[in-house]
């Protein structure tokens, strides 16, 4: 349960943010019908003033406003019509995190499908951030989690991203047009940039006129901060763009557009209240972590053991930066059956100091080979009297 | 649960609260626009150049007030949901934890080499689990370029699973053979297993196939030393072959979790002669995080609260010990029930003569002057250090 509080966050409030947002465009739907209305009503009341005022003049203004009214109508019931849908969506998740829990039982561990479904849910969001768009869709289409996971969203992301790798600014401007609110409160530098790179590539194809042209329109308004960077750049006006030389080479390096996809790509995600670390990290290293013993990184490979997550090759890596588990308890387990040493199965010392449980099948074989006992780890024979029995508090 | 319900409960009001103020709107439109229109066909039966009279420009006068009124309750309407949508968001956020940056190991899993690491530790995960294209779609999103000879063996693995489930045990009898040197020295009840189920299948044909049934029974006779009950068991079933098995005692032969169990037993000798985990390492890792993250963001709140932050800093250890429970302990570790320590090379576990085990350090504080002599802190039992015993668990 404190799994489903401290994982699902985003599961729930990007749908919210998109409710939010389609709010925010129902609002000014029935706004922009209702100042239609507003003017007509100006209009007939300009008429009102002539007194030679005819039935048809009337009639005919008053048609319009019904006209005007029907449309309010039916902009208004298609609005509400598509946040009830974007409300659906955050019912339809909240019903698949109550599907963890079985009714009446609290604190057990989820079930297996609905695990592997968590887990095929990390690695969607994983994914798209990666940018691993077809490995994405693949899986949620596999796994039939696209409505629990936020793919429409990273799609979309993913069109202004293309663009951009092509050069194409056009789809990116237009999203920050939309968000253009929201996006001034996070004190986003993304349109500015992406104005910036227009310049240059205007500089890039010698069309100086234009750049001045362009300049003029969108660096006019710049921000106090960004003064230096737009005098940086008209500086460039006074160089030529193949002059191996140039001293604005940074500027014109192709790799800056690769820069704004990633920029857009990080403020698409604050923009939607996403972290900026993937809940699928954030587990993983917890995860790794709490499984992190000193024995996984011990030189002795008897040591590891081969279902152990930090034990295997990669992942070992990947944790060596992580911290270790915490431990003051002792957990003991029985290593040839990886089973719990407890009061059911109590651990056992052979005379070479190796400890085993007592359910082992060395010990329990002992009956049928004359009490005969092999150490598994030494090879050494031992009878089964000469067990003795260890206490660990 | 609670943070689902309380979300839950703020949607079904929004909900509500939707489907009243659009039927509001809708009404108030409705009633509206047909008084207009009824007006307007009165007006209509006047002749249109007629001049409008005065106590017509009143009503019309009326009509535009009213219409102007009608429009801002609808769009106030809608307004008013701004409320419920907004309370909605933030419940989210109140019950749901949305930034766990804190406990984040900043740049364990960045670079391209790290990266790399993790992409493939997922593209196993999903080989693992026979998914080809998905596993192939990541192959090439993230540009990992896995050759054919690090696919095969969980190629392999799968594809007698897949077999298995299917009731199919031809590739697994062929895959047990070619490894059988192996699995001998395992104890690997598999092949035995093998040829038991596909025994059981010829029974199940009955008396007409006794005579395959018989000539079957010959390849099951080198087992015997190691099966010599089952063997036993399944001849005996054949006194029934005539009357139908199904009928009889041994009708517990055709219980499907006879093939669960050879799944299991193929899993774990296949793994373990691969050199590959039984569960995904992935799998475990996420899921044992799920169980970690939320205790560590707990005491991650609790420690900046009381600002000592600082103590997370050295990130050797987690600041808590979390316990996963037993499917998680893999390797055995001893804390030191005096020094509340975990045992190294340094400081192993020591038994002593009554059993109880401490670590040496501990031991050594508890002897007094030089004679080698010392009380077990748990009971009476006197010895000296010399009759202790290191242990290996």
């Amino acid at each position: 349960m404190a799994d489903i509080k401290t994982l699902e966050h985003s599961t729930l409030k990007v749908p919210y943010e998109l409710l939010n947002k389609q709010f925010r465009g129902s609002q000014k739907v029935i706004d922009r019908e209702a100042s239609k209305l507003n003017t007509t009503a100006g209009e007939l009341e300009k008429k009102f003033q002539d007194p030679r005022l005819t039935v048809r003049d009337v009639t005919s203004a008053l048609s319009t406003m019904v006209d005007n009214l029907s449309m309010l109508k039916r902009k208004a019931e298609e609005s509400i019509q598509e946040e009830l849908g974007a409300s659906r969506v955050i019912k339809r998740r909240l019903e698949h995190l109550q599907e963890r829990d079985t009714p009446g039982i609290k604190d057990l561990t989820p079930p297996t499908w609905w695990q592997k479904n968590r887990l095929d849910r990390m690695l969607v969001e994983y994914f798209l951030r990666a940018g691993y768009y077809s490995s994405a869709l693949k899986l949620a289409k596999h796994s039939n989690i696209e409505d629990l996971t936020n793919i429409d969203l990273f799609m979309t992301s993913k069109e202004i991203e293309d663009a951009l790798a092509k050069s194409d600014t056009k789809p990116c401007l237009s999203w920050c047009v939309d968000n253009r609110s929201k996006l001034r409160k996070m004190k986003s530098t993304l349109e500015f940039n992406v104005r910036k790179q227009e310049f240059v590539e205007l500089i890039r194809e010698d069309k100086r006129l234009d750049a001045i042209r362009h300049a003029r329109k969108y660096f006019s308004t710049a921000e106090q901060t960004q003064v230096l960077e737009v005098q940086k750049l008209m500086g460039m006006l006074a160089f030529s763009s193949d002059n191996p030389e140039n001293p604005y080479n940074d500027l014109l390096d192709k790799n800056n557009w690769q820069k704004l996809v990633l920029q857009f790509r990080q403020e698409n995600f604050k923009l939607h209240q996403l972290n900026s670390t993937s809940v699928f990290t954030a587990t993983l290293q917890a995860g790794l972590s709490a499984l992190k013993t000193l024995h996984c990184y011990k030189d002795d490979a008897n040591l590891r053991h081969p279902d152990c997550p930090v034990c295997s090759t990669h992942l070992n890596e990947l944790a060596q930066p992580l911290p270790f588990a915490h431990c003051t308890n002792s957990k003991l387990v029985c290593s040839i059956t990886g089973t719990a040493l407890n009061e059911h199965n109590p651990p056992m010392m052979l005379p070479n100091g190796r400890i085993y449980g007592l359910k082992a099948s060395a010990f329990s074989m002992a009956a049928v080979n004359d009490g005969r006992v092999v150490c598994p780890r030494t090879r050494e024979i031992y009878h089964v009297d000469n067990l003795e029995k260890v206490f660990v508090m | 649960m609670d943070a689902c319900l309380a979300v839950d409960k703020e949607l079904e009001k929004l909900f509500e609260k939707y489907a009243s103020a659009n039927e509001r709107g809708q009404q108030t439109l409705d009633e509206f626009v047909h008084s207009l229109k009824s007006f307007i066909s009165e007006l209509l039966e006047r002749p249109p150049d007629e001049l409008v009279s005065e106590g017509a420009r009143i009503a019309i006068a009326a009509f535009i007030e009213r219409a102007r009124t009608v429009t801002n309750s609808v769009s106030t309407f809608h307004k008013d949901l701004h409320g419920s949508v907004s309370k909605l968001g933030k419940t989210i956020d109140r019950n749901f934890t949305s930034d766990f940056s804190a406990i984040i190991t900043e740049g364990a899993f960045d670079g391209e080499s790290r990266q790399r690491l993790l992409n493939e530790v997922i593209c196993e995960h999903f080989l693992r689990q026979g998914l080809l294209d998905i596993a192939e779609s990541l192959n090439v999103d993230a540009n990992l370029g896995l050759s054919q000879e690090r696919k095969e063996p969980f190629l392999e693995l799968h594809r007698i699973l897949e077999a298995l489930r299917q009731h199919n045990l031809e590739p697994a009898l062929e895959w047990a053979e070619i490894n059988r040197d192996e699995l001998n020295k395992r104890n690997s009840p598999l092949e035995f297993k093998l040829h038991r189920l596909r025994f059981i299948e010829l029974i199940k044909y009955g008396s007409i196939k006794q005579r395959e049934v018989l000539q079957y029974a010959r390849k099951l006779a080198p087992f015997a030393d190691m099966h010599m009950k089952d063997m036993q068991l399944l001849m005996g079933s054949l006194l029934y072959l005539n009357e139908g098995i199904a009928n009889s005692t041994y009708s517990f032969l055709f219980e499907d979790s006879s093939w669960a169990e050879i799944c299991d037993i193929f899993t774990r000798d296949a793994c373990g002669l691969l050199g590959l985990s039984v569960e995904s390492p992935l799998s475990v890792g996420i899921n044992a995080g799920c169980k970690a993250l939320p205790p560590l963001l707990s005491i991650r709140q609790v420690m900046q609260s009381r600002q000592v932050a600082g103590v997370w800093s050295s990130k050797e250890e987690l600041p808590v010990e979390i316990d996963l429970g037993q499917d998680y302990r893999f390797h055995s570790i001893f804390a030191c029930p005096i020094l509340r320590q975990q045992s190294t090379e340094q400081n192993p576990p020591m038994r002593l003569t009554c059993g109880h085990v401490i670590s040496k350090d501990a031991l050594h504080k508890l002897v007094v002057g030089s004679s080698n002599r010392f009380k077990c802190p748990y009971c009476p039992v006197e010895m000296t250090t010399g009759e202790t015993k290191q242990i290996y668990f």
